[in-house]
C-alpha cells in the first residue's frame, strides 16, 4: 500500500477559492497571466463575434428572400459588405481562434496537468493582438467598409474603391500574430510542460489536435502575414506584385493566399475533431477505439494540409498538370477522415452511451462531417468541380465543414466543459433541444443549398434568376430555425450562471485530469502534482451520490494501484 | 427520378426544356454527359457511405445506452489493426479510382478540337463582349450547333468566370491572359429562351448581373445572324442611328449611367448635353478641381462636347467627374465612329426617350435589319 488515500480523488473537493474569485476586481483580469481568465476572456470575445457575425448571416439570407432588393436600402454594394464581414468575421475572428485560443487555452494546460501555458505573458499579448486585429478589422466599417470577399482578391482588392481594405487587411495581419504566437505558445507547453507520466502517447487526443493545429498555425500564418502586406504595399503604393497592368500576377496572389488559408481549414476543424474525440469517449464512458490511429491521423491531416492548396484553383488558369496533383493529393485527406469517423463509432460499439447535449453535438458533428467530407469528393473531382466551382454546392460544403463540423464541435465542447469553466450546470432538457433545432435548422439551410448550386446559382450574388427562388426561400426558413436554437442556447446557458446547479468535479464521469480538479478550477489548478493515469480508463469512474458527480476510484485503476496491477499481471 | 424531375420542371416553369433532374440541369453539351456520369456515380458512393454510417449511428446509440445502476460494461475492444487498416485502405482505393476517371474525362475539357469555332470573349465590369470571326460583336453569345466551340478569353479589368451551366463548362477569365473554354451543342436553344451565362468569380457591385444567355442556333441561321449582326449598324441611315443603335448600345451603358437622374456608379446622363455644352449645371467640375467650361470649348482640350463624350468613352479616366471614382473601362475597340456617334445622337435627343431608353415617337418601317 501507498501511503495516499488511494480510494479518494485528489483534489477536487469545491472551495470557496478558485480562480474566478482569487483576485478580484477590472485590472485583475486585464492584466492576468492565468490561461484560464485568458481562455474565458478569448470566450466572450469570440461569441461576441459570433453574434455579429451571425447578423450578417442572417441580413444575407434575408436579403436573397427575393431576387433583387427585399430589404429596403440593401443595395448590391451595402450586400457586397455584409457577406464579406459574415466571411472575415467568421473565419478570421471566430472559428480559427475559437477552439485554440479559447477552449484551448482554459482546458490544455490543465488537461495536461500543467499549472499553465509555458509563457503566460505571450499568451496575455496574443489576447490583446486579437483585440487590436478585431478593432482594426471593425474599424473598417466606419471607415468605408470592404466589399471583396474574405479571400481578398485581386485585382479587385487593390482596384475597388471600398475605403476600409487596408484597415481590414491590417486588421487581419494582426489576427495572423495572434495565432502564431498561441501555436508557439501551445507547442512549446505540450513539449516542456508534461508532468511525470504523461507521455506523448498517454496524452488526451484533444492535445494531439490542438499540437497538430499548433504546427499549422506556426507554419502557415506566416504566408498569410507576407500575402497581406504585399497586397497592402500594393494598394498603398501601387507596386505591382498581383495587378497585370502594373507586371504583377493575380494567380500568384491565389497561391500565396490558398497556401494559408487551405491549412486554415485545418486550423478550424483539426481541434474540433479533438473535442469530439473527448465527447465521444466521456459521453459513452469508453474507451476510445484506436487511440495511435486517431493520433497520428491528426499529425497525417496536418501534413497533408500543407499538400492540397492548389484545389482552389482548378479553373482559374493553373496549368492542368498542376490541377491533377492537386486533385491527387486532395483525394489522400480522405484516409485520416475516414480513420478518425470510423474509430468514432467504433468508441461507440460497447459503450455506455448517454445522450445528453454534448453527446447530441458530437452524434450532430459525425453526421455534417460526413455529408461535408463526402461532398468534398465531388469538388476534389477534376471534370465535376469544373460544373460545381464557384457555386452554392461550394457554400454548401464548406458550411457543412466550417459550421457543421468545426463550430458544431466548438458548442459541444463549450457544452462539455461548461460546468469545469462556470461551476455550473446547465439546464440539460433546454440544451437538447437546442442542439436539435440547431442541427435541424442547418441542414434545411445549407442541404438546400447542395441542389441550388448543382443546379448551377453562383454563389455571392445579390440577385438571382427567379427559378431559384423556391431554394433560396427554404434556405433562408432554416437559417431562422438555426438562429432560434442559438439564442434558445444563448439563453439557457447565460440563465445557468445565475441560477444553475453547483457542478460537481466531474460531472459526466470523465478521466482526464481536468475532471479531478475542481469546478472551477482553483487558481493554480493543482495543488499537488497530479497522478497520470490512462485518460481514456473509465473501469475506475463510478458515481458518487453525495457529490452527485463522478468519483475516480483509484483503488479500482490499475495504472494508479500498484497492488492492482501487480494483481493482473498474475 | 420520375418524381423529382416533375416536382422540379413546376418549379423552373419557362424551360421549355426536358431532363432537369433532382441534381442537375438538362444537359445541353457533349462535356455535360461524362461529367454528370462521374457526379451520379460519386452521389451513388455517398449515399452508401452516408446512410451506412447513419443506420450504424443509430444502431449503436440505442443498443448501448447506459443501463441504469449498472457498472461499465468495459469489454469493448481498445484497437484492431486489420480492421483500423481497411477502413483506411479501401476509401484510398475508391477515391483513386474516381480521381482517374475524373481526370480522365478533365482532359477532354482542356482539349478544345482542332476544327473549333474560335469566339473572342472580352470581359469587364459588368458585361461581355463576344466578337465573332467575321468582326460581328454580341452581347449575348450566338453559337453554332453541331460544331465545337471555342472561346478565347479575356479580362479587361478584373477577375471575371464565364460559367454556363447547361454546358457544364467553366473558366476564370485572368486580366493580363487568354483562357480557353470549349463545348460542342446539338440542340438548337427552343424559341423565346436562351441558356444562362453567370459570371462566376466575384467582382463587385454589378457581379450578380453580369449574366447574359446564350443561344445555340443550327449552322444557316447562325451564319444569317452573324451575316446581319456584322451589318447592323452600317445599314442604319445617319440620321435614324440615335434612335435605332442608341437604345440599343445604351444597353451597355445602362448599368452604371441611369437615364432619369439618379446618382449610379457614374453620373446619369440626364441633362447630360446641356451640363457639357455650357447649359444648366454646365459649372461642374472634375475630380482634378477644373471644371467643364475650362476644358471644354474651342482652345481648350476638348474642342467640342462631343470631343469630350468621345474622349470619355474611349479614355475615361483622363477627366472623371467630381464625386465618382475611376471605374469605366475603355470602349476603345469596341464602339466604332458610328457607334459613338449613335451614343452621342442618343445623349442628345435624351427628351425623346423615356427612363428605360425606349424610344417614346413611332419608329420608323426598319429596312430589313435583324434585331434578335
Amino acid at each position: 500500500m501507498t501511503t495516499i488515500n488511494i480510494s479518494q480523488p485528489l483534489d477536487t473537493a469545491a472551495r470557496p477559492d478558485n480562480y474566478i474569485t482569487h483576485t478580484r476586481g477590472f485590472m485583475s483580469w486585464a492584466f492576468t497571466l492565468d490561461h484560464k481568465r485568458i481562455g474565458v476572456m478569448y470566450l466572450v470575445s469570440v461569441l461576441v463575434s459570433f453574434f455579429v457575425g451571425g447578423v450578417f448571416a442572417l441580413l444575407v439570407r434575408t436579403e436573397l428572400l427575393t431576387p433583387g432588393q427585399t430589404i429596403p436600402g440593401v443595395t448590391a454594394d451595402v450586400y457586397n459588405h455584409f457577406f464579406t464581414l459574415h466571411g472575415a468575421i467568421m473565419v478570421f475572428l471566430v472559428i480559427i481562434p475559437s477552439i485554440p485560443a479559447a477552449l484551448g487555452n482554459f482546458i490544455m494546460p490543465i488537461m495536461l496537468g500543467a499549472k499553465d501555458v509555458a509563457f503566460p505573458r505571450l499568451n496575455l499579448f496574443s489576447y490583446y493582438l486579437w483585440i487590436f486585429g478585431a478593432l482594426f478589422t471593425v474599424s473598417s466599417l466606419l471607415l468605408g467598409g470592404f466589399d471583396t470577399g474574405w479571400t481578398f482578391y485581386t485585382p479587385y482588392s487593390t482596384t475597388t474603391p471600398a475605403g476600409g481594405v487596408i484597415p481590414a487587411l491590417t486588421g487581419v495581419f494582426i489576427l495572423g500574430f495572434s495565432s502564431i504566437f498561441t501555436g508557439l505558445n501551445f507547442i512549446v507547453t505540450v513539449h516542456k510542460l508534461r508532468p511525470p507520466g504523461m507521455t506523448w502517447f498517454r496524452m488526451p487526443l484533444f492535445l494531439w489536435a490542438i499540437y497538430a493545429t499548433a504546427i499549422i498555425q506556426v507554419l502557415a500564418t506566416p504566408v498569410l502575414g507576407i500575402t497581406l502586406l504585399l497586397l497592402i504595399v500594393e494598394r498603398a503604393f501601387n507596386i505591382g506584385i498581383f495587378d497585370p497592368s502594373m507586371g504583377g500576377d493575380p494567380v500568384l496572389y491565389q497561391h500565396f493566399f490558398w497556401f494559408y488559408s487551405h491549412p486554415a481549414v485545418y486550423i478550424m476543424i483539426l481541434p474540433a475533431m479533438g473535442i469530439i474525440s473527448e465527447l465521444i469517449s466521456v459521453h459513452a464512458h469508453r474507451h476510445i477505439f484506436g487511440y495511435k490511429f486517431i493520433a497520428l491521423s491528426s499529425i497525417a491531416i496536418a501534413i497533408f494540409s500543407f499538400l492540397v492548396w492548389g484545389h482552389h484553383m482548378f479553373i482559374s488558369g493553373q496549368s492542368p498538370l498542376l490541377n491533377t496533383l492537386f486533385s491527387l493529393i486532395s483525394f489522400s485527406v480522405a484516409i485520416p477522415s475516414a480513420v478518425k469517423v470510423f474509430n468514432w463509432m467504433s468508441t461507440l460499439y460497447k459503450g455506455n452511451i448517454v445522450l445528453n447535449t454534448p453527446m447530441l453535438y458530437a452524434l450532430a458533428f459525425l453526421v455534417l462531417f460526413t455529408i461535408g467530407g463526402l461532398t468534398g469528393i465531388h469538388l476534389a473531382t477534376l471534370n465535376t468541380d469544373v460544373h460545381l466551382h464557384d457555386t452554392y454546392f461550394v457554400v454548401a460544403h464548406f458550411h457543412y465543414v466550417m459550421m457543421g463540423s468545426a463550430l458544431i464541435g466548438m458548442i459541444g465542447g463549450l457544452h462539455h466543459w461548461w460546468p469545469k469553466i462556470t461551476g455550473r450546470m446547465y439546464n440539460e432538457n433546454l440544451g437538447r433541444i437546442g442542439c436539435i433545432t440547431v442541427f435541424i435548422g442547418f441542414n434545411v439551410t445549407f442541404f438546400t443549398q447542395f441542389f441550388l448550386g448543382s443546379q448551377g446559382m453562383p454563389r455571392r450574388y445579390y440577385d438571382y434568376q427567379p427559378e431559384y427562388q423556391i431554394y433560396h426561400v427554404i434556405s433562408t426558413i432554416g437559417s431562422y430555425i438555426m438562429a432560434s436554437g442559438f439564442l434558445l442556447t444563448a439563453y439557457y446557458l447565460l440563465a445557468s450562471l445565475f441560477g444553475g446547479r453547483l457542478a460537481p468535479a466531474n460531472p459526466w464521469g470523465g478521466r482526464s485530469l481536468e475532471w479531478q480538479c475542481a469546478s472551477p478550477p482553483p487558481f493554480d489548478n493543482f495543488s499537488t502534482q497530479p497522478r497520470v493515469g490512462d485518460c481514456y480508463d473509465f473501469s475506475a469512474i463510478r458515481w458518487d451520490e453525495k457529490e452527485q458527480g463522478y468519483v475516480v476510484d483509484r483503488a479500482l485503476d490499475p495504472t494508479l494501484n500498484p497492488n492492482l496491477a501487480a494483481k493482473n499481471s498474475h | 427520378m420520375n418524381i423529382a424531375s416533375t416536382i422540379f420542371s413546376n418549379l423552373l416553369a419557362g424551360d421549355p426544356r426536358e431532363g432537369r433532374t433532382l441534381w442537375l440541369p438538362p444537359q445541353d453539351s457533349n462535356l455535360a454527359v461524362n461529367s454528370d456520369l462521374m457526379f451520379w456515380w460519386i452521389n451513388i458512393i455517398c449515399y452508401f457511405f452516408f446512410i451506412g454510417i447513419v443506420i450504424a449511428l443509430v444502431i449503436l446509440v440505442v443498443k448501448y445506452r447506459m443501463k441504469k445502476d449498472r457498472p461499465f460494461r468495459t469489454d469493448g475492444p481498445l484497437h484492431h489493426l486489420p480492421l483500423e487498416t481497411t477502413w483506411a485502405v479501401v476509401p484510398l482505393l475508391i477515391v483513386i479510382f474516381i480521381f482517374y476517371f475524373g481526370f480522365r474525362d478533365y482532359l477532354n475539357f482542356m482539349t478544345p478540337p482542332k476544327n473549333s469555332y474560335e469566339i473572342a470573349v472580352t470581359a469587364q465590369k459588368w458585361g461581355w463582349l463576344f466578337k465573332y470571326p467575321n468582326g460581328a460583336t454580341s452581347d449575348d453569345l450566338y453559337v453554332p450547333t453541331g460544331r465545337p466551340v471555342k472561346l478565347s478569353m479575356r479580362s479587361s479589368d478584373v477577375l471575371h468566370c464565364c460559367y454556363i451551366p447547361d454546358f457544364r463548362v467553366k473558366k476564370d477569365l485572368v486580366p493580363g491572359r487568354y483562357s480557353y473554354l470549349w463545348f460542342q451543342t446539338d440542340d438548337v436553344t427552343p424559341e423565346g429562351w436562351g441558356h444562362n451565362l453567370f459570371c462566376a468569380e466575384y467582382c463587385g457591385t454589378g457581379h450578380s448581373n453580369m449574366n447574359r444567355k446564350v443561344y445555340a442556333l443550327a449552322q444557316p441561321e447562325f451564319d444569317a445572324w452573324l451575316t446581319a449582326q456584322s451589318q447592323w449598324l452600317d445599314k442604319i441611315p445617319e440620321e435614324e442611328l440615335y434612335f435605332r443603335a442608341g437604345p440599343k448600345l445604351y444597353a451597355r451603358c445602362q448599368q452604371c449611367h441611369s437615364l432619369d437622374g439618379t446618382k449610379g456608379i457614374g453620373p446619369s446622363w440626364k441633362g447630360l448635353w446641356a451640363r457639357v455644352s455650357g447649359g444648366e449645371g454646365g459649372d461642374g467640375k472634375f475630380v482634378d478641381g477644373t471644371g467643364y467650361q475650362s476644358q471644354i470649348g474651342a482652345g481648350k482640350q476638348y474642342q467640342t462636347p462631343e470631343d469630350y463624350i468621345r474622349s470619355s468613352i474611349l479614355n475615361p479616366g483622363e477627366h472623371v467627374v467630381a464625386g465618382y471614382a475611376n471605374a469605366m473601362p475603355s470602349f476603345k475597340g469596341q464602339l466604332n465612329d458610328k457607334g459613338i456617334d449613335a451614343v452621342i445622337g442618343f445623349m442628345k435627343h435624351m427628351d425623346e426617350f423615356d427612363t428605360k431608353g425606349k424610344y417614346l415617337k413611332e419608329v420608323p418601317p426598319a429596312p430589313k435589319v435583324s434585331m434578335k
